[in-house]
């Protein structure tokens, strides 16, 4: 019994290891916005570059600097896959065009998959698209993300109902950025861009390596 | 026309002209490294979290009116911290700034204007109107 | 009575009548009757030897033919009445119907000739003549026999003009409870509903008023088609003129997945499939195994399933200072009943096991309880801890198998009503004591069995008259003259105090005549127990009958799915913590400090092990709701955090333990045959006190038998079909 006891002391290291490990990985959205998100932030305080303020050591500090350069790599030179599927992909092109010229924020076209970071569907999914899409998804090399553009692709949209339509690209990839709208003005796929490289800034790339 | 905009002078006026605006060589550099552009301009107004908002009619239309997000946002400045009041000026549905604009409607139920709070805690989580497939138990409350 | 002419009957049960058995379940049967020298006949020009006494249309299924049929239905005995299997045979100068010819030696049968296809057109015509085209908003759309037959038979237009005039025959609809739907516009009289009725439940209802077009299925009087078996004829019928009411419009048969699983409502571990979508149990059927519940399933187990979507645990709960159940973390949840555990005295933990539990839950329990220093692991039912107690596997089993039920000629129940406690079972009976001239006594209280049978009486001593041979009563007689007698022990009597002598007393009448039977193979004494987790959880060592553990005083409960209302608060100290996991808040949740959610059983892949002790694996339909887990996950998780880690940590890992334990628990589908009989009796001899009570048994009504566990007690539809049967209980009928 002592034994079980000395043994029972370490209990909530082990509980912690063991929830780590994914036991339990699965919990509802809310839980998941608590651990993974940011603080709210007040208007009125300063709001330093990095979102890792919180080492409590030398070396953490040294690895979340080391997470803000790679992330501001990152977010620096996003390569769009584009997946122009419908009326979307106009509003895509209109992005890449001077007036709003997304080259500014180092995003690139790409013809590509192997070669791009991010993937924009532009577009309504069909059935018959979401295998191609899926494709293309797994061929782009880690870090990936997607950003849904437009009501179709985000949930299906005036389309929700159709046969042959999937009821959003979220059922085929996981998506990061939802930009709404039929279709979203440029600058409203803009912004979903910057709220894609704020994303981005806070990835724990060399953070979670070292906690492991 | 002028000589000196003849000669193409008063561009070099302007550049001298911005660079004193926006605080000397050291705070254009600052400036530019923050929101990669300086630009002389007329001080409009100033929000609540102190944005501020210049005009100048020299730049062609679109461009003459624009914001210099409040310095606490530093680099992470974002569209979205441009409040209602200001954001009708800015993209030219009114020319009458909040506080020249004796129109502007003020009423007890309008809510406090907050930024995109997407990706912290205090996001929109959207929510389900549909009734759930599974109705879940409810424990007798004590003492009933 | 229905009961058959002795030649029909030998007819119905001779091996191949059944068409595609296996072979092993019918071993007995085999033996029974001489084999007959095999007849040749040709369908279409192959010929194929079978049994004098096949049907065309079985002969035609040897060679892989399949005639089209309505009517004919394999476990129901021949009508010929719809036409639809009418085939050419050589010589005969009409086309014949095939379900209803014997075969003939030489016979030449012609399955797609010309004559064959104009006279399947013929009759798809006339049987489309009053059939309504409402396809599209029949329940039945999908699945149904008229479709698929119309199309792959039928012609592609009719003759009959007459009924643009006449318009085609409405039929009003009958109300036959709350189960099943009809829209008698549909039927096509090919009286298959009639048949099971009659003849499988055991229910004379159904029946036909009127002839001609004027001809009607129904009941004669306004009443409800009430039985434990109902559901079945949703199955049976062909068309869409009865299905199913709680599954009434909510989907295709095409949208749905299906998942092979197993019932756990009875003891007898039914096959069945769940048939989901979009993450949601829509209905469950039957799944053929012949050797348990044919093609059959009994109304809780197919209809309970809305009881899954109610009255679930979805968060783990915690008591907070109020005393109140509030939803918290898994890490909150986990940790508390942890330190609950850890700060328990050895001998005062108490773990008790319920209906639903699955044998991975039971044997990671058993651990994990193991492990912390206690060997207090119940179950909520008893059994007699004397003698050989569990020890010997032969003492708590159906040790005939259900299958072989059907070849017994002489069956005694004691303390037990099937019908109510094992359905299909009593439907075996209900079959041998129908075609093989099976007979039945009963101790016990008078039960209606839907067949006749001896009645003994209920007092416990008459089975320790007839264990002794001194009983003056016939069944003593009929039980020694018997080739293969079979006794059946509920094991509601278990409970008792009587129970270990009457266990006693039934072990040494059933081997007694087992020693006398010619046949060694032959096993007699059968004990039925109540749940599906029993038999799991006696194998993995259980102990049972949670009383005296109780008045110990326990300091921790843990109840792993334990609602049967046996564990209380007012039997337990004050400050004793009571962890519940299960999957459904009723009885044990409503009294835990600790509430951790588990899983159902469409929603986990687990082991049960039936009466038989036949282990089989449910698995996973949909998936557990809101925050619920793998019950056997939950106990490792508990295990890691107490300290007292389990040393399994996936489901192969947990299955190799299970088998370590018991290789039966993990060969799937089997049973192993069980030996030790002579040990086991030479064991009970001590235990034969006199007995002087009587035997009683829970269900003893049809209203008794819909809500008996937790998952049954949510359902909707069992509690409609609880006041339909009271409704019933006030109608003049």
């Amino acid at each position: 019994m002592l034994v079980l006891k000395a043994l029972g002391a370490s209990a909530p290291n082990t509980v912690l290891s063991f929830m780590k490990k994914g036991a339990f990985a699965v919990a509802p959205a809310v839980d998941q916005i608590r651990h993974t998100h940011l603080p709210a932030p007040s208007p009125t305080e300063k709001r330093p570059y990095s979102p890792f303020q919180d080492a409590s050591n030398m070396a953490e500090y040294a690895v979340a600097r080391l997470d803000d350069l790679l992330n501001w790599g990152r977010k620096g030179s996003m390569w769009p896959m584009t997946f122009g599927l419908a009326c979307c992909a106009v509003e895509m092109m209109h992005f890449a065009a001077p007036r709003y010229d997304m080259d500014r924020y180092g995003v690139v076209f790409r013809a590509s998959p192997r070669q791009s970071d991010v993937m924009i569907v532009a577009g309504t999914l069909t059935n018959k698209m979401a295998p191609a899409l899926r494709k293309v998804y797994d061929q782009m090399p880690d870090p990936r993300w997607v950003i849904s553009m437009g009501s179709c692709a985000n949930g299906g949209g005036y389309y929700h109902y159709s046969y042959s339509v999937v009821r959003g690209c979220d059922r085929i990839v996981p998506v990061d950025i939802y930009v709404p709208g039929c279709p979203p003005t440029a600058e409203a796929l803009l912004y979903g861009v910057l709220q894609l490289q704020k994303k981005v800034k806070r990835m724990k790339t060399t953070q979670i390596w070292y906690r492991k | 026309m002028s000589l000196m905009k003849y000669l193409a002078l008063d561009k070099v006026a302007n550049f001298f002209n911005i660079i004193r605006l926006n605080g000397g060589i050291r705070g254009s550099l600052y400036k530019l490294y923050r929101q990669d552009e300086i630009k002389d301009g007329v001080l409009i107004g100033e929000d609540k979290f102190g944005n501020k908002y210049y005009e100048n009619p020299r730049y062609f239309y679109g461009r003459n009116r624009w914001v210099e997000y409040a310095d606490q946002y530093y680099l992470n400045y974002d569209a979205s911290q441009v409040p209602a009041e200001w954001y009708g000026w800015l993209h030219y549905k009114t020319d009458l700034p909040p506080h020249q604009d004796p129109s502007r409607p003020k009423y007890k139920w309008m809510a406090e204007f907050t930024e995109n709070l997407s990706g912290t805690t205090g996001q929109y989580t959207p929510y389900s109107t549909t009734r759930p497939k599974i109705e879940p138990w409810v424990p007798k409350k004590a003492g009933q | 009575m229905l009961r058959q002419p002795l030649t029909r009957a030998l007819a119905l049960s001779s091996p191949t009548r059944v068409a595609p058995v296996v072979p092993a379940a019918r071993r007995f049967a085999e033996q029974v009757s001489v084999q007959p020298e095999k007849v040749e006949v040709f369908i279409d020009d192959k010929p194929v030897y079978v049994l004098p006494g096949t049907t065309v249309l079985q002969a035609a299924a040897q060679v892989g033919v399949e005639i089209p049929r309505f009517c004919y239905h394999e476990r129901l005995a021949v009508a010929g009445n719809c036409r639809m299997c009418l085939v050419e045979v050589e010589k005969s100068p009409k086309p014949v119907a095939a379900c209803a010819m014997p075969v003939m030696k030489g016979m030449r049968v012609k399955t797609n000739s010309d004559l064959t296809r104009k006279a399947r057109e013929g009759v798809m015509e006339f049987l489309l003549v009053n059939h309504p085209l409402d396809c599209p908003i029949c329940d039945q759309g999908g699945e149904c026999d008229l479709q698929d037959q119309s199309m792959a038979f039928g012609s592609d237009r009719s003759r009959f003009t007459d009924i643009h005039f006449s318009g085609k025959r409405a039929v009003e609809d009958k109300d036959v409870g709350p189960l099943i739907k009809t829209i008698m516009t549909r039927c096509i009289h090919c009286t298959r509903c009639i048949r099971f009725a009659s003849e499988v439940a055991g229910v004379d209802d159904f029946g036909t008023t009127g002839r001609g077009t004027d001809m009607q299925v129904g009941t004669y009087v306004e009443k409800m088609f009430l039985s434990e078996l109902s559901g079945n004829i949703i199955d049976l019928c062909p068309v869409g003129a009865l299905t199913s009411k709680p599954y009434s419009f909510a989907a295709r048969p095409w949208e749905t997945r299906r998942i092979d699983s197993v019932d756990v409502l009875d003891p007898l571990g039914s096959n069945i499939v769940v048939a989901t979508r979009t993450n949601e149990v829509l209905r469950i059927l039957p799944r053929t195994n012949e050797e348990i519940n044919e093609e059959w399933l009994s109304d809780k187990s197919r209809f309970a399933c809305d009881g899954l979507k109610r009255q679930r645990l979805v968060t783990p709960m915690l008591k907070d200072s109020r005393g109140n159940l509030t939803p918290v973390e898994w890490e909150d949840a986990i940790v508390a009943a942890a330190r609950a555990l850890r700060d328990c005295p050895p001998d005062k933990i108490l773990a008790v096991a319920g209906d639903l539990a699955d044998a991975e839950a039971l044997i990671a329990l058993k651990d994990f309880v193991n492990r912390l220093g206690s060997e207090n692991t119940y179950t909520e039912q008893y059994f007699p801890t004397g003698g050989s107690g569990t020890d010997l596997r032969s003492s708590y089993l159906l040790n005939t198998k259900i299958a072989n039920v059907e070849d017994a000629d002489f069956v005694l129940l004691i303390g037990t009503n099937v019908r109510f406690e094992a359905p299909l079972l009593n439907a075996r009976i209900r079959k041998a004591f129908i075609h093989n001239e099976t007979d039945v006594a009963l101790i016990g209280p008078k039960v209606d069995l839907t067949y006749e049978y001896t009645y003994v009486g209920d007092s416990a001593s008459l089975v320790k008259d007839l264990a002794a041979g001194t009983s003056s009563n016939e069944v003593l007689k009929r039980l020694e003259s018997a080739k293969r007698p079979v006794v059946i022990l509920g094991a509601d009597q278990l409970k008792t105090e009587e129970g270990a002598a009457l266990l006693a007393y039934t072990q040494e009448l059933a081997l007694r005549l087992q020693d006398n039977l010619q046949d060694k193979e032959w096993k007699v004494l059968n004990v039925l127990q109540r749940t599906a987790s029993q038999v799991a959880a006696l194998d993995i060592g259980y102990k049972q009958g949670v009383g005296e553990a109780l008045a110990a005083g326990p300091r921790v409960v843990y109840l792993l799915g334990a609602d049967g209302g046996v564990v209380t608060r007012e039997a337990l100290p004050k400050d004793t913590v009571v962890i519940y996991q299960g999957h459904h808040g009723d009885a044990g949740a409503s009294i835990a400090d600790v509430v951790l959610p588990g899983a159902a059983y469409t929603e986990k892949r687990a082991t049960y092990v039936n009466a038989e002790g036949r282990a089989q694996q449910t698995l996973p339909a949909v998936t557990p709701p809101g925050l619920a887990r793998d019950d056997w996950k939950i106990i490792r998780a508990l295990s890691e955090v107490s300290g007292a880690g389990l040393p399994y940590d996936n489901l192969d890992e947990i299955r190799e333990r299970l088998s370590q334990v018991s290789p039966a628990l993990v060969a799937y589908g089997d049973v192993q045959a069980n030996n030790y009989f002579a040990q086991a009796r030479a064991l009970a001899k001590s235990l034969q006190k006199p007995v002087s009570g009587k035997l009683d048994v829970q269900l003893k009504q049809l209203e008794d038998y819909f809500m008996t566990d937790a998952i049954s007690r949510a359902s909707p539809t069992m509690a409609k079909c609880v006041q339909a049967v009271l409704k019933q209980k006030t109608s003049p009928y």
